[in-house]
């Protein structure tokens, strides 16, 4: 389903296999902590404040650990 | 901050309050107002270096440091004269800085996008990057027509303190700081260098504009006539920058000047100065240093042979000698051309002779006074300073540091610029030196402030260091903690090893002056009150004091009448009468025989130590420093008051304690060294080191999950915040020898309280990526590195899955929370090159989760991320092997968790959290943690936070007796002991058992960070021995003294599997002929037997010879037969070898070198051994 689009991306790069983003990753801003969607090579910048600083979003997967 | 302000101590925990300053932390002002005045000469001696310092300005116009140390740098003149016609200089042009200014942080003006241009420290230290402001300065000039130029030039970033004038932090409340991601109690007065938090360390210097004497037997070696008494003065500029004058004495009578300009040591004749300052007749000088006290034929002597000894410069004016010493000091100190001689003299003069006063006048008399003291302390009237008590000694500030290192700087581009055109003009060469700072030192200035824990924190704000040249002194006399001290320099809280007594750390309540004070009246009204005026020229010197001010002879009185006026003068300050401010120091010395030289010294300049303490005659709060200290009488307590002797008081006998050592609980219970040790171990304790844990990027950080507030805690423990950071856990310990695993301070813990989480701790550790660093990255231009996953990376869930999609988001970065082992990917990049994905690699040993990853962009806002911060987190609940300690030094090792089933119990059913042994008592003598035991089990029962402070009890009132009867009152026995019973058999102790609450501290050795353990492992590959180094899995060094106790217990076969068969154990060929190792050749006989020139030649069954026995060999051969051709004797070449081989193992040389054998012999042998041979010496062995 998202690999689709990922295909159909590289074919538009006229043969050079860029790796273009499979998808938005969502990051919050250090300052702020507003949500900001920052795709693959693209600046790191807060679109609300300008920010400088993005913190990972923890992660939606299950994190499961044996407790032993 | 007198005590007297503080509040009445309630015996609680304040836990409601303390929960409502977190959740809402002060909107005005900050949580805990003390640390912010106990960094505040940090953060005030780097304000005073901008003319907006805020402040007071004191007699001075309120210029900051930077302008005054502009002020004396001056302006430089050149001349555009190529120097080929010498009596035209050419066009003259003034070259001079005029202003100099740094600005806050500030994000680069090539950003575009963001809103709030300031840069706060907090995104700083995530980004691991400076805190620093812009810096420029404003450079004038005159151009040929007279007309003055300035162009304003950027120089670069400045290091920004934080929290003083030029942070954007200034003067915010805990609230904001809360919401600028800082601690909640940030008090700055550090610098963010490269994302760690540093600081400059405060340093002690000899006192200023104070002449010493000093006894120096060096001083002999300076040159002929040199005597080991000389008398020294360290003066300072108005802008703090300083140097340090010394008058040394001579065998023939008179003086020498020294000073140093330039890293260049210059000595001058005192009387040629002298005649300098202010042409002062030869009677003037006599009369000056006599002081009437013509009986004395010791001072008359001398002052003949000192005006005898400059009839030979046959200089008799003032302006004569001027002129002399300009021509002298011309070249050395480099003025402009067109100055005269006697213009450079006074420069000379003014730039380095007592450069604190301004007037020559004033020079002079305090010339004659050094004199004086000089002359007094060879006569034996006086006796010399000791440099080492900080009587004589104050601090240098950080400020201070920072402006002198700018000045120099900044006089360093005049020169520079001046240089460059002067090189443009002549063609010459470029000269580059470097100004000395006054200082003994240059490095070591700054150190990190850790954050392991909130204690050790704070602590680097306070500690003082003596200067890292004493370090390597090999006399202890600097390290001698001394009586002069008390109240300044903490007598407990100083490490033990090489820095001991050298790391010093501030009493409490001990302060540093860092504003100038208002003191430009204080002549006139002493002078009003029964002082001589400087100028009179009958004052009688036998019978008068000399009374300064900062270096400045500002008059004589008598005994009796300066005694009066240190008196009055007290009385105003404390009473704030006249104007006289608090922190001016009054130094009477009284008239002695044979003890420091008397007079009355006012000192109000900055960067002295001072401490409040309550002065009896007006009951008023007063302001010593350790200079006044020495003669004044100060009782620790009200009651131990006498009478007619006692002047003063301490507010609370506890101040002159450090901090550190102030949060031991009753520390006066315990031996002293127990103390010392507390504070050290107090420092390495796993705690809370930042309440802003997220936005910390410390390299290593040490975190208590299981913090709890002390219920035996003393009144300090609140005023420090130590609440907020808590730092150890209240454990029930029983003192009992039980299970025979508590010996030698080994702690047994309770295996349910471990479970429950007692002591759990994590350690986070942060791992930076950088991909600008990284193999394939490009120098310049674009990147063509990026993070992410590369498209051959399949990211199908199946069974092609890639292992890294484990770890690995799409953005080539861990999920937060991933389990990491040793070898696992943290984060994977796309190399543009060759297209294929890379991994980065989790390097630690032990399992760690990813606790935060921190994407960090450029400052410019505009480039695509190259660098990645990664928190790991490492959790770390105790094991066998880990360190505990009390509060009293009482440090121990877990050495087991016993099950809860086995541990003894009271009467009441409770279970100790901790066994220690009680052997650990007697020798170490910490009756305060047995009374701690006490308090802290009463504390528990009554729900009581019971006052731990020093110096509370006494024989009437005892400790034991107080916690005795809140004890009883619980039901429990009034000793603290309880019967107890065995966990194993339920059955009844003999012995009642010592049963109580300590609060136990988790400190950060841990086993995990130490274990060294190898049976095989890498080896070195010159010596085949196993390397060493707990880091590459190396072993532990078997060495000499281990060897000799092998060999003394007649061991040998244990000796020879430890140095020989674990080590480096190897097998070789030998010679039996030669006993050579180095010399086995081999021919393969398998192909069958080789034969060369007809003849067979010999080797051993596998093939193997020794090269050496069959050259010689072989050359014997042809010997013999050129012998036969041509019938004559053969000549046996008489070797130069001998071998040291008994004759019955040298078989008649038959095997002509086919006689080898194998031998076991360390490889380090046969490594020596070559290497010998590469120097020409064989070694050869004995085979039996």
């Amino acid at each position: 389903m998202n690999n689709d689009g990922n295909q159909q991306n590289q074919g538009s790069m006229g043969g050079i296999p860029m790796q273009a983003p499979r998808q938005d990753m969502e990051y919050l801003c250090a300052d702020c902590g507003a949500k900001n969607e920052i795709k693959s090579r693209e600046p790191i910048r807060c679109r609300e404040c300008g920010h400088r600083i993005m913190y990972k979003k923890r992660t939606t997967r299950m994190v499961q650990f044996e407790a032993r | 901050m007198p005590d007297s302000e503080r509040t009445h101590r309630q015996p609680t925990f304040s836990t409601l309050e303390r929960e409502k300053l977190f959740k809402f932390p002060p909107k005005q002002g900050s949580s805990y107002k003390i640390l912010n005045e106990f960094v505040a000469p940090h953060i005030e001696s780097f304000n005073a270096l901008f003319d907006d310092s805020g402040l007071p300005s004191g007699d001075g116009n309120g210029k900051g440091l930077l302008s005054l140390g502009l002020e004396d740098i001056g302006e430089r003149v050149i001349f555009d004269s190529t120097g080929k016609d010498t009596d035209a200089w050419g066009n003259r042009m003034r070259l001079w800085i005029d202003s100099v200014s740094i600005s806050r942080p500030m994000v680069p003006d090539r950003n575009k996008y963001v809103k709030d241009r300031r840069v706060f420290p907090s995104e700083t230290r995530e980004r691991l990057a400076s805190y620093r402001g812009r810096m420029s300065i404003k450079l004038c000039w005159t151009d040929p027509s007279g007309q003055r130029q300035e162009v304003t030039k950027d120089c670069g970033l400045a290091p920004i303190m934080v929290r003083s004038v030029r942070c954007n932090l200034r003067s915010m409340s805990s609230s904001e700081l809360v919401k600028h991601n800082e601690e909640a109690e940030e008090f700055g007065g550090y610098f963010v260098i490269n994302g760690n938090e540093r600081l400059i360390r405060y340093l002690i210097l000899p006192r200023r504009n104070h002449v010493i004497s000093l006894l120096r037997p060096s001083f002999v070696n300076r040159g002929p006539s040199y005597t080991q008494y000389g008398v020294q003065i360290r003066c300072v500029r108005p802008d703090q920058t300083s140097c340090t004058n010394t008058l040394h004495y001579l065998a023939n009578g008179s003086a020498m000047f020294r000073f140093s300009w330039r890293k260049q040591e210059y000595v001058i004749p005192i009387m040629l100065i002298l005649k300098a300052l202010v042409g002062a007749s030869d009677k003037e000088i006599f009369e000056g240093i006599m002081m009437q006290d013509y009986d004395n034929t010791f001072l008359t002597g001398r002052v003949e042979l000192l005006l005898r000894s400059y009839k030979m410069f046959t200089m008799r004016t003032g302006e004569q000698a001027l002129e002399y010493l300009g021509e002298k000091f011309r070249v050395v100190l480099g003025m402009a051309e067109d100055m005269s001689n006697s213009a450079v003299g006074a420069l000379l003069i003014r730039k380095l002779i007592l450069v604190h006063i301004e007037n020559p006048r004033e020079k002079y008399r305090m010339l004659l006074f050094m004199l004086r003291k000089l002359y007094s302390l060879v006569n034996g009237t006086c006796c010399a300073d000791n440099p080492d008590s900080p009587q004589h000694q104050e601090v240098l500030l950080p400020g201070q540091l920072y402006g002198m290192i700018i000045k120099e700087r900044l006089e360093e581009i005049l020169n520079a610029i001046r240089t460059f055109i002067n090189v443009d003009i002549r063609n010459g060469s470029n000269v580059d030196f470097n100004d000395s700072l006054d200082l003994q030192q240059a490095s070591g200035f700054t150190i990190v402030a850790e954050k392991l824990n909130w204690q050790r924190y704070i602590s680097h704000f306070r500690c003082i260091h003596r200067g890292a040249f004493f370090a390597e002194l090999k006399t202890t006399t600097v390290r001698k903690l001394l009586p002069e001290a008390w109240g300044f320099l903490c007598p407990v809280h100083t490490p033990d090893g090489s820095p001991c007594g050298l790391l010093n750390h501030l009493a409490r309540t001990c302060r540093i002056v860092t504003a100038p004070l208002t003191v430009a009246h204080i002549p006139a009204l002493l002078a009003k009150h029964g002082m001589s005026e400087p100028f009179s020229s009958c004052i009688d010197g036998r019978t008068n004091l000399c009374v300064q001010l900062d270096g400045h002879v500002i008059g004589w009185a008598s005994p009796a009448v300066a005694r009066q006026l240190a008196t009055n003068l007290r009385i105003w300050k404390t009473e704030s009468k006249n104007e006289i401010p608090m922190d001016l120091e009054i130094g009477m010395v009284p008239p002695s025989i044979g003890g420091q030289y008397p007079g009355l010294f006012l000192f109000s300049s900055r960067s002295r130590m001072m401490r409040p303490v309550k002065y009896l005659l007006n009951g008023r709060d007063d302001s010593i420093g350790p200079f006044e200290q020495v003669y004044m009488d100060i009782s620790c307590t009200p009651e131990e008051i006498e009478t007619g002797v006692s002047t003063h008081v301490e507010h609370n006998p506890t101040n002159f304690l450090s901090i550190l050592a102030n949060l031991t609980p009753f520390s006066d219970f315990n031996q002293s060294p127990r103390n010392i040790y507390q504070c050290q171990m107090g420092k390495q304790t796993m705690g809370t080191p930042s309440t802003a844990l997220k936005h910390r990027t410390d390299n290593k950080l040490y975190r208590l999950q299981t913090g709890q507030s002390p219920v035996v805690r003393p009144a300090l423990h609140n005023t420090y915040a130590m609440d907020a950071f808590p730092n150890g856990t209240n454990a029930v310990v029983a003192v009992i020898s039980y299970t025979g695993y508590d010996m030698e301070d080994a702690m047994i813990l309770n295996k349910s309280a471990h479970e429950r989480g007692f002591a759990y701790g994590t350690v986070y550790k942060s791992q930076i990526i950088d991909l600008k660093d990284m193999k394939g990255a490009s120098k310049t231009g674009a990147p063509t590195l990026h993070f992410g996953l590369g498209p051959e990376v399949k990211l199908h869930s199946g069974e092609n899955e890639n292992s890294c999609l484990k770890f690995l988001d799409w953005d080539g970065l861990p999920y937060i929370g991933t389990r990491l082992n040793s070898g696992d990917p943290i984060a994977a990049y796309v190399d543009d090159v060759t297209r294929r994905t890379k991994f980065v690699k989790y390097k630690g040993d032990e399992m760690a989760y990813v606790d935060e990853v921190r994407l960090i962009g450029e400052e410019t806002g505009d480039a695509e991320l190259q660098k990645v911060h990664i928190t790991l987190r490492i959790t770390r609940s105790p094991v066998i092997g880990d360190k505990f300690s009390s509060r009293h030094g009482q440090k121990g090792v877990c050495s087991q968790k016993w099950p809860a089933i086995d541990m003894p119990f009271s009467e009441s059913g409770m279970q100790p959290d901790v066994i220690i042994n009680p052997h650990a008592f007697p020798s170490r003598m910490t009756i305060g943690m047995l009374v701690e035991s006490m308090a802290g089990k009463a504390g528990a029962m009554h729900g009581l936070a019971q006052d731990a402070t020093p110096f509370k009890f006494s024989e009437q009132d005892t400790a034991v007796n107080y916690f005795g009867e809140q004890l009883k009152a619980a039901g429990y026995n009034y000793y603290g002991n309880e019967p107890m019973y065995s966990g194993i058999t339920g059955q009844e102790f003999a012995a009642d058992i010592y049963l109580g609450v300590v609060y136990y501290q988790r400190l950060r050795h841990m086993v995990l960070d130490k274990f060294q353990v190898r049976t095989t492992g890498p080896v070195d590959p010159i010596t085949r021995q196993p390397v060493k180094g707990r880091k590459r899995a190396g072993g532990i060094r078997f060495g000499e003294m281990e060897r000799d106790a092998l060999i003394a217990h007649g061991t040998s076969f244990l000796l020879q599997d430890r140095l020989m068969n674990c080590s480096d154990y190897s097998t070789a060929w030998v010679c039996r002929t030669c006993g050579s190792l180095i010399s086995l050749g081999y021919e393969d006989i398998s192909l069958g037997e080789v034969f060369a020139a007809g003849s067979r030649k010999p080797t051993g069954p596998g093939g193997e010879y020794c090269r050496t026995c069959r050259a010689a060999a072989e050359q014997e051969d042809e010997l013999e037969r050129k012998a036969l051709e041509t019938g004559q004797q053969p000549l046996h070449p008489q070797g130069s070898l001998s071998v040291a081989i008994s004759s019955q193992n040298v078989l008649g040389r038959s095997s002509k070198g086919g006689d080898l054998d194998v031998v076991a012999v360390p490889y380090v042998f046969r490594y020596l051994c070559a290497e010998l041979a590469s120097m020409g010496i064989a070694v050869s062995l004995e085979i039996q």
